[in-house]
């Protein structure tokens, strides 16, 4: 455990420079100079800089803080560690949504391709919400959730063998990727951002709720309302991220699992330093997956799944 | 209907019924090369080597049924043991991990190391199922809150997640693997051959006669663990020799034909609705019902886009999985 | 000041007039793509157009191979010496584009469209289908590149060589019986349809493709018994992997029944050439080794 005031201090010194790293780094590697010379537009490396890498590094700070943050909210209100934002079924449905789209409308468009998943996801959402009402439990909300994603699942695998032309392309998008993003859809973004400071309020609450509902309801919170409004919240964040990336898995598992164990669980300071830990966890992870074997990008998905292996089996032998 | 709630015997011979009515259907339906019903059983008793509708049949139709018997029996069978054993009604091997876990292993020999044999698939299969249950029930143990089912199941979700993220991740690097592992993936019993069977046929007929054998013992656990322990059963020894069973069975399957998902979940719990909840009795029905479900999707999959095959083992989780939502939702968890 | 200005416009109309001359508009996917200089430096993301380039005897300083060289066509290979890889066909590396500063990307819809917004930042994108082509359709995106690289008079006499040649090789193969291109790995087989690349190519060829009863170009997983039902007289197997699963099948009594096996009419071709590049020059090596393997 760290001290928060500490804690921010190296997480934001940290971002800094890991930020600078993936701009100079990649499957062409600059020097600090050019770097700078980048950003404006009569340098030679301006597209590398201006319109690849410095989109693209923003993009990953901001999705990781928010697929990070929805995972804290999910966590928080199922009050399990291994709850995630994928319990909702959210990244299933926008993945069922984007595999139906692409198979069934090859010749349409693959910009459409957010709008589509966005759609999916909130739709995956609200029929979770029609199942479950608010009067179930947590968990209960959360194994039907879980259920949910099961189906969304099997029908995509299934729409991929029935239709196997694109299935490469399919598998791309589903395994949750920074490769071709840029500026249009970190602007697409922007306004999501707003349920960053929603989700944040929430901290005081969740605390409440952690002590069980009664207390919570003495104390002058409504639990109901409050699961309510964090898992809406989660939603809104990861639906908005995945359809922009793709799902991007452990993220929401690991960021706030693994803040959690610095700072511990207070969420007045985790919800915060949860946003710093899914944005560093994904710079690392799309900065590695672009230069591990230059030319070829390896989806940033991929990376936070090798990264999250190693991290639950040390969890596993610090729990012993 | 009554008396077929309560007499076992009535039960065990209608089941035993439909599937041999099933088996005869599986043998001719939904053939690209026409086959008759007459000649389906003709090939099985006067084989005429002349004949290309009785090679279908005894080369082709024949191993693949009987493949199927053995994997449907083989997952509801791992399914009714990992269910006493955690006495968690959602333990199947595709909620808590092991068919994830398996695909992994056996995603990693076959797109790297592909020169390998069936023999190293298949153990591929089995160790990384049991590394993924293994993960699954430490993880699932460790932490505390959200009720005992709720907890396993996310472990297991939480680990399936991660192994079906590499999978995905061996699969995209080797492009042109794709679509075999794909394919495996999704399951079907079109890969059924005489040598598949007979490499199935040894470990399968053993580990269920060993199923059998320890379902007294699951009776016990139903009274919980410390109960169970008391009566005299060695916790550590049931746990480890049932869980060898269970990786036996569903890496034993998997190898085979693939994933077949939600067999495992779905099979015990229709077999505990007809005949209650003495092992004894339920482990052979179990048995009989997954042989007959994997028969009819496998029929039913042949039908779909017929001249194509479309996965029995997609089918199968298509269906499988509103049917764990159901569970989800009628038991209070 | 008029006087100075008059000749301005002279001294511009004079600087610009050869530029204009050369100008090219051409329909690519994305509607018109119009280029007003000849591109020196092209980058290619698929190796379809490195064989249109090839073609004309222009070599490409960068092509999507997947990081494998050996996956271009060995004839190109030889036209166009080295390159720079940009990565993966499905995923290219945009920054290695960009420093190779070219002056021309030619991209595939199917792959780079969501990418065809950055692509058009680093350099002019023409962008044609490549992925699901048909052997005409290849033709014609050839006849394209042609156009925009400045090289329409070689592009048209290379396209009449190649049909003068796919007709001199349609004489020489001899008539008669169905052929069916399949792709064999560790445990399916997959067969490419008649409206697949490989099966416009034995078209062209004037011979006949197997009725698989499929409508698109998607190949398709077959087992031993779907081959049956096709039964073609000719297989034509490219092997992704060894051993396959075509040799678990030669121990199955059916596999003797198939018409290819009982006449010995199961040949083994590059996956690579059959399955991967397409391209006038892969159709041609398609056409030889039909030759190969049907007049010993």
């Amino acid at each position: 455990m760290i001290t928060p005031s500490r804690f921010f201090l190296f997480s934001t010194l940290l971002l800094v420079f890991l930020a600078l790293t993936s701009l100079s780094f990649g499957a062409v590697s600059l020097s600090f100079l050019d770097v700078i010379n980048g950003f404006f537009e009569d340098s030679e490396h301006y597209f590398t800089i201006h319109e690849y890498r410095l989109p693209r590094t923003l993009l990953a700070i901001v999705v990781g803080a928010m697929m990070a943050l929805s995972g804290a909210l999910v966590q928080g209100v199922i009050r399990n560690p291994l709850a995630s934002p994928d319990v909702l079924g959210v990244s299933h449905g926008a993945g069922l949504a984007a595999v139906l789209y692409m198979t069934f409308l090859p010749d349409a468009s693959t910009n459409w391709l957010p709008e589509v998943a966005l759609v999916g996801g909130l739709l995956a959402a609200i029929v979770l919400w029609l199942l479950c009402g608010t009067s179930s439990s947590a968990i209960k909300l959360a194994i039907t959730g879980v259920a949910m994603a099961a189906l969304y699942g099997s029908a995509i695998d299934f729409v991929l063998l029935v239709k196997p032309l694109e299935v490469n392309n399919a598998l791309l998008w589903l395994t949750g990727s920074l490769w071709g993003r840029g500026w249009p859809q970190l602007t697409s973004l922007l306004p999501w951002l707003l349920l960053i400071p929603l989700g944040l309020g929430l901290a005081k609450h969740l605390n409440l709720i952690d002590l069980g509902d009664d207390s919570a309801v003495c104390l002058g919170t409504k639990p109901n309302i409050i699961r309510l409004i964090s898992l809406a919240t989660a939603v809104g964040l990861t639906a908005s991220c995945v359809a922009i990336c793709g799902p991007i898995g452990f993220l929401g598992l690991i960021a706030p699992h693994l803040t959690r164990r610095l700072i511990g669980g207070r969420h007045q300071v985790l919800l915060p330093a949860t946003l710093f830990v899914g944005a560093l966890l994904l710079v690392i992870a799309d900065l590695v997956a672009r230069t591990i074997n230059p030319p070829i990008e390896l989806p940033a998905g991929l990376m936070t799944a090798i990264i999250g292996a190693p991290y639950f089996l040390w969890l596993l032998f610090s729990l012993r | 209907m009554q008396y077929l709630k309560q007499s076992y015997t009535a039960q065990c011979t209608l089941l035993c019924s439909l599937l041999l009515v099933l088996a005869w259907v599986s043998l001719f339906a939904w053939s690209a090369v026409p086959v008759t019903p007459t000649d389906a059983l003709m090939a099985l008793i006067n084989m005429d080597d002349d004949k290309i509708s009785h090679h279908i049949v005894w080369d082709i139709r024949v191993p693949r049924l009987l493949t199927g018997i053995l994997v449907g029996a083989s997952l509801a069978t791992a399914g009714a043991i990992m269910q006493a054993l955690t006495q968690n009604p959602l333990a199947s091997p595709s909620v808590l991990g092991v068919k994830a876990g398996a695909a992994l292993g056996m995603a990693t020999v076959s797109t790297i190391t592909p020169w390998l044999g069936l023999f190293s698939t298949s153990a591929a299969a089995m160790v990384g199922g049991g590394v993924a249950w293994l993960l699954v029930m430490l993880l699932g143990s460790a932490w505390k809150g959200g009720g005992e089912h709720g907890r396993l199941v996310l472990a297991g979700v939480a680990i399936s997640a991660l192994c079906a993220a590499l999978t995905k991740a061996m699969v995209i690097l080797a492009e042109d693997q794709a679509s075999a592992v794909m394919a495996w993936l999704a399951g079907s019993l079109a890969g059924a051959s005489w040598d598949v069977f007979y490499t199935l046929l040894p470990v399968t007929i053993i580990s269920l006669f060993f199923a059998v054998l320890i379902s007294p013992i699951l009776n016990l656990f139903q009274l919980g663990e410390d109960n169970a322990q008391n009566l005299g059963v060695s916790l550590l020894w049931t746990k480890l020799g049932s869980s060898v069973l269970v990786l036996l069975l569903v890496g034993g399957s998997l190898a085979a034909v693939g994933s077949m998902g939600f067999i495992g979940l779905l099979i015990p719990h229709i077999a505990r609705m007809l005949s209650g909840y003495d092992h004894r009795k339920f482990m052979p029905i179990a048995m009989l019902l997954g042989a007959c479900l994997i028969i009819a999707s496998d029929i039913i999959s042949r039908s779909i886009i017929f001249p194509i095959e479309t996965p029995a083992g997609a089918l199968l989780a298509l269906f499988g999985a509103p049917f764990f939502i159901y569970l989800v939702r009628k038991r209070t968890l | 000041m008029l006087r100075s200005l008059k000749l301005l416009g002279l001294s511009l109309l004079i600087v610009a007039l050869p530029a204009l001359a050369s100008a090219v508009d051409v329909e690519d996917e994305k509607g018109t793509f119009s280029i007003e200089y000849t591109p020196k430096r092209i980058v290619v993301l698929e190796f379809s157009f490195a064989d249109a380039l090839a073609a004309v005897g222009i070599s490409p300083v960068g092509i999507a191979d997947d990081k494998e060289k050996a996956r271009v066509l060995p004839a190109v290979r030889e036209v166009i010496g080295d390159w720079e890889s940009v990565g993966m066909r499905s995923q290219p590396s945009l920054e290695v584009i960009a420093s190779l500063k070219p002056d021309l990307i030619i991209a595939d819809i199917g792959r780079h469209e969501a990418v065809y917004e950055d692509l058009k930042k680093i350099a002019p994108t023409l962008i044609l289908r490549s992925r699901r082509e048909t052997y005409e359709d290849n033709l014609k995106a050839s006849a394209i590149i042609g156009k925009v690289v400045g090289k329409h008079e070689a592009m048209q006499a290379r396209l009449t060589q190649h049909r003068e040649f796919m007709q001199s090789y349609k004489e020489k193969l001899p008539k008669g019986g169905s052929f069916q291109f399949g792709v064999a790995r560790h445990d399916l087989l997959s067969l490419h349809p008649e409206a697949a690349y490989a099966g416009g190519v034995i078209k062209a060829l004037g011979l006949e493709n197997a009725k698989t009863g499929a409508k698109d170009g998607a190949s398709r997983r077959v087992s031993l018994e779907q081959l049956l039902a096709v039964n073609p007289d000719y297989l034509i197997i490219g092997e992704y992997s060894k051993p396959n699963v075509l040799n678990d099948w030669e121990k199955e009594p059916l596999w003797n029944v198939l018409k290819a096996v009982k006449n010995n009419r199961i040949f083994n071709v590059d996956p690579n050439t059959w399955s991967r590049c397409r391209g006038i020059m892969a159709a041609e090596q398609m056409a030889k080794d039909l030759v190969k393997i049907l007049t010993p």
